[in-house]
């Protein structure tokens, strides 16, 4: 038989409300019969009130004041009958001491967001300037979480066979030329699913979408008059609110739906979802900052602060997340856990993840608890876990962030490299060689796989790939900082002219160079990832940091597509090359090779020869596997030329059965890859000046 | 918002009028749970409704859930363009066949 549970019932009316003591897991608010059970955590606080809210209205429902014994340890929990669980936005009142010199900024006049909040409203639409005069800006409001998501979990594809393609969910479509119905947003994304799929990436990354806003630090442009935002996003609100403003349904409070529906359609199309995660620094910003929520919860525990109180800056942005407190280390845990469970997130790239490597005073930890207890996480297990394995403080982890056997990291050395490579820059052959086969002077030593190195030559960071061939130097001043802001250690060149040009040979060559930094990334082993839009040449105009900027400069323009049509398939040949031959996604430094070839040798003008030399700009390389699965070997061959100059290159010799077919050549401003390779039958070839040429092995008709 | 139950040839069509949000579903629930007959295919007649909220958008797919248990057929009629993009970018709408009127019904 049933029984009907009786701690169901009411046991006490506050303010009208009928209540009863909540229980203090999980934090935030769940659904309960009849009611919300509400729980929050404040060590230092010495009370807490509930305020509740009909949707949007700015008179409050009601204030419930949680009685004291209805507090565990340092946890307050309440179950509230009768709220509508659509209706409903809330926050909490606590009191509690104000003296920032010991660390805590209590502020009972203030309403705090929950830190839990999992569906936020306040910013419901892009860019519609806020009212803030408003008291609670941020509201937390309560997730149906009941989508239907019909068999879908997510992908688990193998990290070296991952193809990432890393995106800006505004910026991907807003541009009327991307021709989809609903412009700048997660449907916008799901509209392009084809096109996707059809360039071949399996990954995407996303940049920041939890609840950020994009008026923080919002300012006007003193000679444009354009409107700058937060537009990159790299401050989060809210940990575990999908962001509002990137939903056309956020007007409606769907935002929630219209992600899980984005993540739902990737998958079915074959494509994992990685999410840019910013947990190294809030919104609240330092002292001058808006009390959101942590500063007013819990200052001490949440925040790095000076022995005088003051906030710790190694995010270079105002704050720094006290990531290896026990309490904040859970809700991260718990954050990874949702986005993992809930919306069936397949990875987690991490912005500036040094930095939760430190401890409360700033020094890196050995073993930080927080890197290993996401490294461990039984409900985290199968996700991707990327670091960003520097911070703003100083610390440059490449090669040796605290992996745990799991982490892997945006190589940032392998860009440098193949930058410098790219253009020509002296003695950059040994070094090339390194990033090619994955890396293992960074990642062997310490038993890492390829697949630890995330291979970029462009990221949102820096120059997209269009203008790394345009520009010499950055060109911010849209950014509204006198061009002061942005890199400067770029590795780019213009190829003659700096930005717009008409001179013909000018143009061919950077549409070459792009080509040979395609061909380059997607042979090298390891993860590749290409930043939107650099398949079709997509430019900033020379901006190398447009973290502000929300109009054309930052959008993808759609119509370069078919301008730049050769690049694009160009890319997308690359794509399913790369996919085709096992050989190049090999994850294994120990790994034995196929036919009776090594599994990655260097070659040079001579086969088995390289010159190493300060003055080569030429390098070559043979990856090989058994192809269990095709009974037969694979081999591809990669010639690059990096000279002014054409270079003859022998070919290396093939087993017995096999012969070379010339599938790629940047130097061929006609056909710069073949649709039918046939069997080459030359023993060498003539790559052209600043040119890369690749071959596989095929076997030969009998 | 109100609800009533008409007849069009052999459906059994729910009207409602107004707006559907947290506020009125629990009538077209009630209603739902109530007043339908087996055997009949079930048309939901939304012409008159402006807007519907998140739980009203879940209330529809209860009742899909519900006529699927039922063997009959369901379908939306006259979904406002606005509902109709909200069902789209949320992924609700690839569960209900939908057609602007009655008279539209296949073979009905």
């Amino acid at each position: 038989m049933e029984f009907e549970r009786i701690d169901n019932l009411p046991t006490d009316t506050i303010a009208g409300f009928r209540v009863r003591p909540g229980k203090p897991l999980p934090f935030g608010v769940s659904s309960v019969p009849g009611g919300l059970n509400f729980s929050v955590y404040t060590s230092a606080g010495t009370s807490c009130t509930l305020v509740v809210y009909s949707r949007s209205e700015q008179v409050a429902l009601g204030e419930i004041r949680v009685p004291d014994h209805y507090r565990i340890g340092d946890v307050y929990s309440i179950v509230v009958y009768g709220l509508d669980y659509e209706d409903v936005e809330y926050g909490f009142r606590i009191d509690g001491p104000f003296a920032p010199e010991e660390g805590h900024r209590f502020n009972v006049d203030n309403i705090l967001m929950d830190p839990y909040a999992r569906v936020l409203s306040g910013r419901d639409e892009w860019g519609v300037e806020p009212d803030w005069s408003k008291a609670y800006q941020y509201r937390s409001r309560v997730a149906f979480d009941d989508f239907d998501w019909e068999g879908d979990s997510p992908l688990e594809i193998n990290d070296a066979d991952l193809v990432v393609y890393e995106m800006h969910v505004r910026s991907f479509t807003q541009s009327d030329s991307s021709g989809v119905k609903f412009k700048g947003t997660y449907a916008g994304i799901t509209e392009k699913i084809p096109y996707l799929k059809s360039l071949g990436i399996n990954a995407v990354e996303l940049m920041p979408i939890f609840e950020f806003d994009e008026f923080e630090n919002s300012r006007i442009h003193p000679d444009t008059g354009e409107r700058l935002y937060n537009y990159w996003g790299y401050s989060t609100v809210a940990f575990f609110a999908p962001k509002a403003g990137f939903a056309a349904s956020g007007k409606f409070g769907m935002q929630v739906d219209e992600f899980k529906q984005l993540v739902k359609e990737l998958h079915k199309a074959g494509i994992e979802v990685i999410l840019d995660v910013v947990f190294n620094h809030t919104a609240e910003g330092n002292e001058r900052g808006p009390s959101i929520s942590f500063k007013g919860l819990d200052n001490k525990i949440y925040y790095m602060l000076t022995p005088d109180g003051y906030y710790f800056n190694f995010s270079g942005t105002g704050n720094t997340l006290n990531c290896n407190n026990p309490v904040v280390r859970n809700l991260v845990l718990d954050c990874l856990r949702y986005w993992a469970s809930e919306y069936h997130i397949d990875g987690f790239r991490f912005d500036l993840a040094s930095i939760l490597g430190r401890d409360p005073w700033g020094a890196p930890l050995s073993n930080p608890p927080l890197l290993e207890s996401l490294a461990f996480d039984p409900i985290l297990s199968s996700c991707k876990l990327i670091a960003e394995a520097w911070d703003a403080g100083g610390l440059y982890q490449v090669g040796t962030f605290p992996a745990f056997g799991r982490w892997s990291e945006w190589n940032g050395k392998y860009r440098d490299t193949a930058r410098k490579y790219l253009k020509g820059d002296e003695a950059q052959v040994g070094e090339m060689a390194q990033r090619v086969q994955g890396s293992p002077d960074l990642y062997e030593w310490n038993g890492r796989s390829p697949a630890t190195s995330i291979n970029f030559i462009t990221c949102h960071d820096g120059f997209t790939l269009a203008d790394l061939v345009s520009f010499n130097n950055k060109h911010n001043e849209a950014n509204g900082e006198n061009n002061c802001d942005g890199g400067d250690d770029n590795h780019s060149w213009n190829c003659g002219a700096e930005g717009w040009t008409e001179d013909i040979g000018v143009r061919s060559l950077r549409t070459r160079q792009s080509m040979n930094a395609l061909s380059i990334l997607m042979t090298s082993r390891g993860t590749p990832m290409l930043l939107m839009g650099d398949e079709f040449g997509r430019s900033q105009h020379g901006n190398n940091n447009a973290y502000c900027i929300d109009s054309p400069i930052s959008w993808v323009d759609w119509t370069l597509l078919d301008n730049n049509k050769q690049l694009f398939d160009l890319t997308q040949a690359l794509i399913h090359f790369r996919h085709k031959h096992p050989c190049l996604r090999v994850n294994s430094f120990s790994h034995s090779g196929g036919g009776g070839m090594p599994s990655c040798s260097f070659h040079g003008r001579t086969p088995w020869q390289v010159d190493w030399s300060a003055e080569s700009r030429q390098l070559a390389w043979l990856m090989t596997c058994d192809d269990a699965a095709h009974g037969q070997m694979d081999a591809v061959y990669v010639a690059t030329n990096m000279a002014h100059y054409a270079t003859w290159f022998d070919l290396p010799g093939l087993p017995e059965g096999y012969s070379w077919s010339l599938c790629f050549n940047t130097g061929d401003s006609v056909s710069p890859h073949m649709n039918n390779p046939a069997p080459f039958n030359e023993n060498g070839i003539l790559v052209g000046e600043r040119s890369v040429v690749i071959f596989n092995a095929s076997p030969r008709e009998t | 918002m109100q609800v009533a139950l008409q007849q069009f040839k052999d459906w059994q069509v729910i009207k409602v009028t107004g707006q559907v949000d947290s506020k009125t579903v629990g009538d077209l629930r009630d209603f739902i749970d109530t007043q339908l007959q087996q055997g009949h295919p079930v048309a939901l007649e939304l012409t008159e409704v402006p807007f519907m909220s998140s739980a009203g958008l879940r209330t529809l797919l209860t009742l899909q859930r519900k006529t699927k248990d039922m063997g009959v057929d369901l379908a939306l009629i006259g979904v406002a363009e606005e509902i109709a993009d909200t069902m789209k970018v949320t992924g609700f709408y690839q569960f209900f066949t939908i057609y602007d009127s009655l008279e539209l019904i296949p073979n009905s």
